[in-house]
């Protein structure tokens, strides 16, 4: 893939399955695979499918990386010596005999391959058939020598009002109460705060210097009903952090959701913010030739990425997208005519992620539910703006993935719809949608979508699963070195 | 026309794991009309967030007379299903690393051998061997059940549903019991909403909530709703083989067929109704993994939840006839109501239909407090007191 004119000179050596790479100082891991054209980054849980970036399906972005497995490569630093392996292969990932699981037709591993009524349990066969497939299963080694004696402490700091993120809607309502004479805490997965942002806008408003930022931490859940807000930094040997607000502000933002067609998980695909942040954080293209679709931010993105020197083949409404080809990578797409491109960036629909918001005031006994107002939280800016819609494809639509981690086709869904079942909750269970690293965001937004489509009624009915947290994976480490820093409710 | 039939032999009140396997066990023995009422969706009570840990041994005779029996049914249960559970029979440790506990499990393994539960003491070398990855140094003692193992619960809860409507039994979700009516001194019907079936008898198998359901019926039932929780780590490739209870950190844990390591502790915390989850209980049970087993380390946290049960005085089931009602029949108060499903379905199913109450299940008597005999249990991860 094309290294764009801006990349920085010095070299950083790392290995990818026992091959040598070379990135560039300032990549994380996975752009500079991405830059030596390596796509596949992930194989899905049943088939081995490719999976690469995409910012929508978090498996495509995990490896081990040294001994750490699940490592999100999208984030992770770039350093030299990094040994860095693909998971869920055997013997190899070069030799990969469980991408023959590929070959199976699809309907043989509905809900998996543990479903099974030929292997009745209680005999011997089935333990064996079952020790082959933890095997199968469990996608990466945990390191046998442990190097860590006691966990990275964790920290817990009070404060009047805490944003997380720090978009432009952040840094206003950041400000704001720090203008207030409020004590206000920031956090902020970038290491500064608005840096996706940025990509998207340029500048940024002004953050008032009383304001307290935290950087390269992730807000993993909310707790207690907003008495606490937990954030752990994406390096899993770093202590977490427990804040204990008066009040939330989300400024989380919108994020992209692919369209619900075949192909959109090929690798190639992938939303806006991954797309720039290839571009403009690592000077890596996202493809060779890029088309852009969305619903009305596809020119702006386009420029965006024209301007760093990008080759971009098409821009397009979503809307207009009809099929996305492509075996092991997108190879085009269809819209009124017939593009050929490696790589497909989508900006739009825009859809709020409603896992922490959710987390903080669901309540319930026989079934969390979304709270009908927040008290302590607001949403600012985009994450309190509706929800675009879900586009679904037209024609054939049997092969689209509602859930590519988990290999939960459309068909597998709508087979258990013909039978009657149209509850989220349900669904989810006979099929692990959304059961993946992702926790159902985007997935369970599109089996709503896909439901309303095809049973009739809005999306909104049917609901979503519960969101349970934490919204992203804190290591066992960090959340040990959290032990004790909340006390028990008694 | 309604969803609900007129009438009916029994009406279970849950569609837990509890509840199905007595309604398939009362259709097995011949009794038709049996219908389950459920008020939310399939697997949404505890049956369906639970650590699906299965063992037939404790540390009193009563418990481990009933469990070693239900061990013995999860072991037959595809067969006697038609359809597969799923049970891996993957072994079960108990884990000391007291002196106390250590002394405990001595009594525990004599009491395993005398009523016919397969169990047997780990030496230093056996744990080891059985469980590589723990921290070793810090076990005390261990007794492994060759015959424990664990299942996922979706299979269980699929082949038991299957098996139920296979032989006649109405299963319906979503269907929420707000009366239960009774005549002359008898349960006569349920009532879900405007519906109205009238019922030969009832089962309160509703978990959490079966003391609000005793209540529909004008009677009491001791015990409390409370939340525990567990959490699922990201997969990674079979470390773990046995499910393993770890007595002293009243911790529970496995590794799950898809590669996840499953498990919780129990906090001690007032009893919550809500099914949110917290953060003690999410560290809490991370720091059990990072130092019993240290390479889960680097290993990620990937969804965490609660789920409600039914506590009784003596943390043991509340199982057979309601003592001030009668036709009104109960199986709760589970805090192993998983492992214990296939062996409650068993002989509740007998008691119903033929009025038989069977050995193993009699000291679980619903009325043995008023009796003054609750049942003593050491070896089970609650925080007791
Ligand atoms: C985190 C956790 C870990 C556990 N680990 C284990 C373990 O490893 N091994 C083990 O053996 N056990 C374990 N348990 C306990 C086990 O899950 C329960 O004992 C068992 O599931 C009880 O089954 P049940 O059918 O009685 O209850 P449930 O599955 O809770 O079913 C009760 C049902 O009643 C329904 N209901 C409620 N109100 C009404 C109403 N008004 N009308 C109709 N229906 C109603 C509910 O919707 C629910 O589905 C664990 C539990 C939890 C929460």
């Amino acid at each position: 893939m094309q290294r764009l004119s801006h990349a920085r000179p010095a070299r950083v050596a790392f290995t990818w399955n026992g091959h040598a790479i070379e990135g560039r100082e300032g990549d994380t891991v996975g752009a500079a695979l991405h830059a030596a054209s390596i796509t596949t980054l992930g194989r899905s849980r049943k088939h081995h499918r490719p999976i690469g970036l995409s910012g929508s399906f978090v498996s495509g972005s995990l490896a081990t990386v040294d001994t750490r497995p699940n490592v999100r490569l999208d984030r992770e630093p770039l350093a030299a010596g990094l040994t860095v392996r693909m998971q869920n292969t055997w013997p190899s990932a070069d030799l990969n005999l469980l991408s023959l699981a590929r070959l199976l037709p699809a309907r043989m591993t509905y809900a998996g391959f543990e479903h099974t009524n030929l292997m009745p349990s209680g005999t011997r066969r089935f333990e064996v058939w079952e020790k082959l497939l933890r095997f199968m299963a469990g996608v990466a080694d945990a390191p046998s020598a442990p190097n860590e004696r006691t966990a990275p402490k964790g920290a817990r700091v009070a404060v009047d009002t805490v944003v997380v993120a720090g978009g432009p809607a952040g840094r206003i309502a950041a400000s704001a109460a720090a203008q207030r004479g409020e004590r206000v805490m920031l956090i902020s997965r970038g290491s500064t705060p608005g840096e996706s942002a940025a990509r998207m806008v340029g500048s940024l408003p002004e953050l008032d210097h009383r304001v307290e930022t935290r950087g390269g931490l992730e807000a993993f859940g909310i707790y207690r009903d907003g008495a606490f807000v937990a954030a752990a930094p994406l390096d899993g040997r770093v202590g977490a952090l427990v804040i204990a607000p008066k009040k939330i502000v989300l400024a989380t933002g919108r994020r992209s959701c692919p369209p619900l067609m075949p192909g959109a998980d090929l690798p190639g695909v992938m939303d806006a913010a991954t797309a720039l942040s290839l571009a403009v954080d690592c000077a890596v293209a996202p493809g060779m030739q890029v088309a852009v679709i969305g619903t009305g931010a596809e020119i702006e993105v386009a420029r965006r990425l024209r301007d760093l020197g990008v080759h971009v083949v098409a821009t397009a409404p979503t809307q207009s997208l009809r099929r996305i080809t492509g075996h092991n990578a997108v190879t085009g797409i269809e819209t009124d005519r017939l593009i050929t491109c490696d790589a497909l960036v989508h900006a739009g629909p825009w859809r709020p992620d409603p896992a922490l918001a959710f987390m903080a005031g669901c309540d319930g006994l026989l079934q969390l539910r979304d709270a009908p107002h927040l008290s302590g939280v607001s949403l600012a800016g985009g994450a309190g703006d509706a929800a675009e819609p879900i586009i679904l494809g037209p024609g054939p639509r049997d092969a689209a993935f509602v859930c590519p981690c988990m290999d939960v086709t459309v068909a597998e869904i709508l087979h258990h719809v013909r039978r009657g079942e149209t509850d989220v909750e349900v669904l989810k269970r006979l099929t692990a949608c959304g059961m993946g690293p992702c926790q159902g965001v985007p997935c369970w937004d599109q089996l709503a979508a896909l439901l309303a489509e095809e049973v009739g009624g809005a999306p909104a009915d049917y609901g979503h699963p519960t969101y349970r947290g934490p919204r992203r994976g804190l290591t066992v480490a960090q959340a040990a070195g959290l032990d004790g820093l909340v006390e028990p409710d008694r | 026309m309604s969803r609900y039939p007129k009438r009916a032999s029994v009406v279970v009140v849950g569609g837990g794991i509890q509840g199905l396997s007595c309604a398939f066990n009362l259709a097995l023995r011949g009794v038709g009309g049996v219908v389950v009422l459920d008020a939310g969706y399939w697997q949404g009570g505890a049956s369906g967030r639970n650590g699906t840990l299965i063992r037939g041994g404790f540390a009193s005779p009563e418990w481990t007379r009933f469990f070693g029996h239900s061990n013995q049914c999860w072991m037959n249960l595809a067969k006697t299903l038609g359809h597969n559970p799923m049970f891996t029979r993957r072994g079960y440790a108990m884990i000391a690393e007291t002196p106390k506990t250590a002394a405990m499990f001595e009594g525990a393994l004599k009491v395993h051998a005398e009523n016919g539960v397969t169990s047997r003491r780990l030496d230093d070398a056996g744990v080891r061997s059985v469980l590589p990855a723990i921290a070793a140094e810090r076990v005390s003692a261990a007794i492994h059940f060759r015959d424990g193992g664990v299942a996922p619960h979706h299979a269980p809860m699929k082949a038991y549903l299957a098996a139920c409507r296979a032989r006649g039994v109405q299963v319906h979700y979503r269907s929420k019991v707000t009366g239960i009516e009774t005549a002359n001194g008898c349960v006569s019907a349920v009532m879900v909403g405007d519906h109205r079936i009238d019922a030969d008898a009832v089962l309160i198998a509703a978990g959490a909530f079966s003391t609000e359901m005793a209540k529909l019926a004008g009677v009491s039932l001791a015990g409390y709703p409370m939340r525990i929780e567990a959490m699922a780590l990201e997969p990674t490739r079979p470390m773990i083989g046995p499910a393993l209870a770890l007595i002293d950190r009243l911790a529970y844990m496995h590794q799950t067929g898809r590669g996840e390591v499953v498990g919780g502790i129990e906090v001690p915390e007032r009893p919550r109704p809500s099914l949110k989850t917290d953060l003690p209980v999410m560290t809490g049970t991370a720091k059990v993994y990072f130092e019993m087993f240290p390479a889960l380390a680097q290993v990620r946290i990937m969804r965490h939840w609660g789920g409600m049960l039914h506590i009784s005085p003596d943390y043991g089931p509340l199982l057979g006839p309601h003592p001030a009602l009668r036709d009104l029949w109960i199986t709760a108060g589970w805090s192993y109501g998983y492992s214990g499903a296939p062996g409650a379905g068993d002989l509740m199913g007998k008691a119903i239909a033929t009025g038989q109450i069977d050995d193993r299940m009699a000291p679980f008597a619903v009325d043995r407090f008023d009796r003054g005999k609750p049942v003593r249990e050491l070896g089970i991860v609650l925080a007791t007191d």
